[in-house]
């Protein structure tokens, strides 16, 4: 008796049987649910969606965030950007977004993208997280130094490391770009690093606490939890930005584009 | 003699037959604000185009019976990953299926609109996903999407 199985790597871990055995009749099993992290740490891989936490467990639902404190010359600008976005909100006419032109979120903004999900992928030596809203990817590169900041090209996802203390997984990531929308709309300067503590808080409940550090901008550290539950099973959905018909007009006001009778 | 690796030996973990996605309002795409969520209208007519697309689906809609009579209507709807999960497939529409559908109006009055449910040839109804908000309800507070 011989037992033939070849690993197929394909957007995740997939086992492929190879053998006669493959016209039996017996329907193949789940292949996401067998998917396994490397040998002695904490199983993250699959997918995950954005969520309040578990129920009524207070354990197992996220703190809540700390206090985002902006420096003097830049708490008043942003400020009035909050309040003129809120009027316009009420009014009708939302600003403008980065989203809404459907450009990618980037960090840390990409870790929570209302209720789209996101999948894990752990391989030796990296940790790839793929946000399924603009098929955002992240990649953490574990157990290394860390690159100077003003040596990394500014982008939406910087460079990011990683190293695992006991059961947590500590991510660090320096390298946006400036114009990427910061948490909560918050400005940030080339000093931004976001630091990332991934944690198990139960086989189907993970919580990645995120500090952002940035000494131009912010007066000190602030720290908010992501929680995310576990979807067995779950395929991720193709997301490209191809039909986006809002705009914004010469007046500054975001618009849907109407196309008029399309169809045969 | 060769032997397919049963790999359902494996643990399995349940399925996902209803995934709850409760989570607080974080923004997305863009806002609804520019619909009038406190008015909704019902739209009868026949599909002419259904747009599975992302940021948005489309169900595009030469409507017989609605506010300001006959006339062409575009009906956004959420993302093909939050639409599957009430649901909804990409063959779900077709041309030439009669709808009727209540949904928020565009604040400008042009003959576009966000969906609140729609009601297909065969009878069943079908919501916009969990994450917009129902029309009626206040636009402040709910949850966007791209």
């Amino acid at each position: 008796m011989r037992v033939c199985a070849v690993v197929v790597l394909a957007a995740g871990l997939v086992w492929a049987p190879l053998s006669g055995g493959a016209s039996s009749a017996a329907p193949l099993p789940s292949a996401r649910a067998i998917q396994q992290a490397p040998s002695g740490v904490p199983n993250l891989m699959g997918s995950w969606a954005p969520s309040s936490g578990r129920g009524a467990d207070a354990k197992l639902a996220p703190p809540p965030a700390g206090p985002l404190v902006l420096k003097p010359e830049y708490a008043k600008a942003f400020e009035a950007r909050r309040a003129a976005d809120a009027e316009a909100t009420r009014r009708g006419e939302p600003l403008p977004s980065a989203g809404m032109l459907c450009s990618p979120y980037g960090m840390p903004r990409m870790m929570a993208v209302a209720t789209y999900p996101m999948e894990i992928l752990q391989t030796p030596g990296q940790v790839t997280i793929i946000a399924e809203a603009f098929s955002e990817v992240r990649r953490i590169y574990l157990n290394r130094a860390q690159e100077p900041i003003d040596d990394v090209p500014p982008g939406y996802y910087g460079h990011s490391v990683g190293r695992w203390e006991g059961e947590t997984l500590v991510v660090d990531t320096v390298g946006i770009k400036e114009s990427v929308p910061g948490y909560n709309s918050m400005p940030h300067s080339r000093q931004m690093r976001i630091t990332e503590r991934f944690k198990l808080m139960a086989a189907d409940v993970l919580f990645d606490e995120i500090t952002i550090q940035d000494p131009v901008v912010l007066e000190k550290p602030v720290t908010y939890t992501r929680a995310y539950r576990r979807l067995p099973d779950y395929e991720m959905v193709e997301f490209v930005c191809e039909n986006n018909r809002e705009y914004v007009d010469a007046e500054g006001k975001v618009r849907m584009r109407l196309p008029g009778k399309v169809g045969q | 003699m060769r032997k397919t690796v049963r790999v359902g030996a494996l643990p399995l973990m349940a399925a996902c037959g209803v995934l709850l996605f409760g989570t607080s309002a974080v923004l997305a795409h863009h806002s609804f604000a520019m619909f009038d969520m406190s008015k909704p209208v019902t739209l009868q007519g026949v599909v002419t185009a259904f747009e599975w697309t992302n940021p948005h689906a489309y169900i595009e809609v030469d409507v017989t019976d609605g506010p300001g009579g006959p006339r062409h209507w575009s009906i956004e709807l959420g993302s093909p990953s939050i639409l599957q999960r009430a649901g909804w497939k990409f063959s779900t529409l077709k041309f030439g299926d009669k709808v009727s559908a209540v949904v928020s109006p565009l604040k400008s009055g042009e003959p576009g609109c966000l969906l609140s449910r729609v009601t297909l040839a065969d009878g069943r109804v079908l919501s916009n996903g969990g994450a917009a908000p129902a029309t009626g309800a206040p636009a402040t507070g709910a949850v966007r999407q791209p």
